[in-house]
């Protein structure tokens, strides 16, 4: 979270506008679901690896660490398309486990590898787009593409609120650590329940808190703040093209 | 001349609290004062700051804002709440925004000012309170002083007459807190009052033109600093002998 944040707001390509940076990622996500092939999945992690890497400045070990922090839930539920699981018995290649039969095919294998690397694209389009853009400008998007006041408000009051108990729950562990709340996992247990109920009431005091003053700065109804402002860059528009012209060629070359 | 400022008489008693918070609290402030609040934890500064930015609402007694009685209708309120600012004393329960810029945006968009206006007051205020280099920080990644001085510009871009200040000082360094102060002496120099509620009485002693004293829900001393730090029954009060 902390990692990811710290590279939204450093990268090289920050102040782009977060409409760009959205759509280079979106035109990825489509033509990867749409054309469905392994090539192009590839192709798609590699296109934003590159943006990433070598337009936004973000470290390679970063980018790589992102997609593997995705990777198991990936592979988990790949196991279940590649592999079948039958009472009766299978045909080779498969294996017997007691009454259980567990084989794979060849077709089952080729839609896994489809499946994995439509994925693979997508997720790293995504990983592109939360480490070049920081949350704040993804929801000053939403707010422009009209997403209703109430949940734009929800949204980023939410993330702000992310980091302040992030803070009371440091310095309620801490506290809780120097008097030996840690000391064995029984009362580890119990520290952590104490702090979970702790922290709703402190959560609860600050809602109260924060309500009076935002009236007190002329509350009505939605929370109403400035428009960010943006650089748009013309490069983003020829990047697209390519990125698009690139994975359609090789959809239809196969 | 009129009081900018005046609350008069005022009562109050939070829910399901048994005793009253204010017993007949009164203070009048005047343009361009340097105003000191001072006096024991419970004894109502917190309270009586809230009543003169209409958050609260007393029982008993009345709140003017240049003369006139505070309405408490929503454009009543509007009306108190760009004459009467209010600082409080943790930044994080008044910074709402993930964004420095949108966060001190807030209340001039709320008085309806056109985009252009509202841009300006942002980079003046920031300015005013030493914080246009971090615009465009996200608020998360300021320290403890920076947020203060951000929370401050959210209160300032709406060119309040009164700021009302909630123990901002406590828990700064000295550097820090000469900063904060000399902030105020700048809004001063413009005609704008400042209410500083604290417990730090040397600097209450050195900055403030005025100290007022409260206790039990009552404001029972006004007077410029040097008259009441020279009385030993008021010094005692405050616990400036301690």
């Amino acid at each position: 979270m902390h990692i990811i944040d710290r590279y939204a707001y450093t990268n090289a390509i920050r102040e782009l506008d977060p409409a760009q940076k959205g759509g280079l990622a979106l035109i990825a996500i489509i033509l990867c679901l749409a054309l469905d092939q392994p090539a192009v999945g590839v192709l798609t992690l590699g296109w934003m690896f590159a943006l990433a890497v070598l337009w936004a400045r973000v470290p390679a070990l970063v980018f790589g660490r992102a997609l593997l922090a995705e990777a198991p839930f990936l592979l988990l539920s790949l196991l279940g398309v590649a592999l079948s699981v039958s009472l009766a018995p299978l045909a080779a290649p498969a294996v017997q486990l007691g009454p259980l039969w567990l084989g794979s095919s060849a077709e089952s294998l080729a839609m896994a590898t489809r499946l994995f690397t439509r994925a693979l694209g997508c997720a790293a389009a995504l990983n592109f787009l939360i480490l070049t853009t920081p949350l704040l400008d993804l929801i000053e998007l939403l707010r422009r593409l009209r997403v209703p006041e109430t949940l734009i408000d929800l949204m980023s009051l939410t993330y702000r609120a992310i980091f302040v108990l992030l803070e009371s729950l440091q310095r309620m562990t801490t506290a809780q650590a120097t008097r030996l709340g840690y000391s064995g996992p029984w009362r580890a247990m119990r520290s952590a329940g104490l702090l979970g109920s702790q922290l709703f009431l402190d959560a609860y005091r600050r809602s109260q808190r924060l309500q009076m003053s935002l009236e007190s700065r002329g509350l009505s109804g939605p929370l109403r703040v400035l428009p960010l402002d943006y650089r748009r860059d013309r490069r983003a528009r020829w990047i697209g093209a390519a990125l698009a012209a690139s994975l359609l060629l090789v959809g239809a070359w196969r | 001349m009129t009081a900018l400022l005046e609350l008069e008489q005022l009562h109050y008693r939070f829910p399901g609290s048994a005793e009253a918070a204010l017993r007949g609290a009164s203070l009048c402030l005047e343009a361009g004062q340097r105003v000191a609040l001072v006096g024991r934890n419970g004894a109502g500064k917190s309270t009586l700051m809230l009543h003169a930015n209409g958050l609260l609402r007393p029982s008993a007694g009345q709140v003017r804002v240049a003369g006139e009685p505070l309405v408490y209708t929503r454009r009543g309120l509007l009306a108190v709440r760009r004459q009467v600012g209010l600082v409080f004393q943790n930044p994080d329960d008044q910074l709402f925004s993930a964004s420095v810029v949108q966060d001190i945006s807030f209340g001039p968009m709320n008085l309806g000012l056109d985009i252009a206006e509202v841009r300006r007051r942002v980079v003046e205020a920031a300015a005013l309170c030493e914080v246009r280099d971090l615009l465009d920080r996200p608020t998360h990644a300021l320290s403890g002083g920076q947020k203060l001085r951000v929370a401050l510009a959210g209160v300032l871009a709406m060119t309040p007459r009164v700021i009302l200040a909630d123990e901002v000082t406590a828990g700064l360094d000295p550097w820090m807190r000469r900063q904060v102060l000399a902030i105020f002496d700048r809004l001063v120099a413009q005609g704008v009052t400042v209410l500083l509620a604290t417990h730090d009485l040397s600097a209450a002693r050195r900055w403030a033109d005025q100290v007022a004293v409260m206790e039990a829900g009552q404001v029972v001393a006004v007077a410029p600093s040097d008259a009441i730090f020279g009385d030993a029954a008021l010094r005692r009060l405050i616990g400036a002998d301690e």
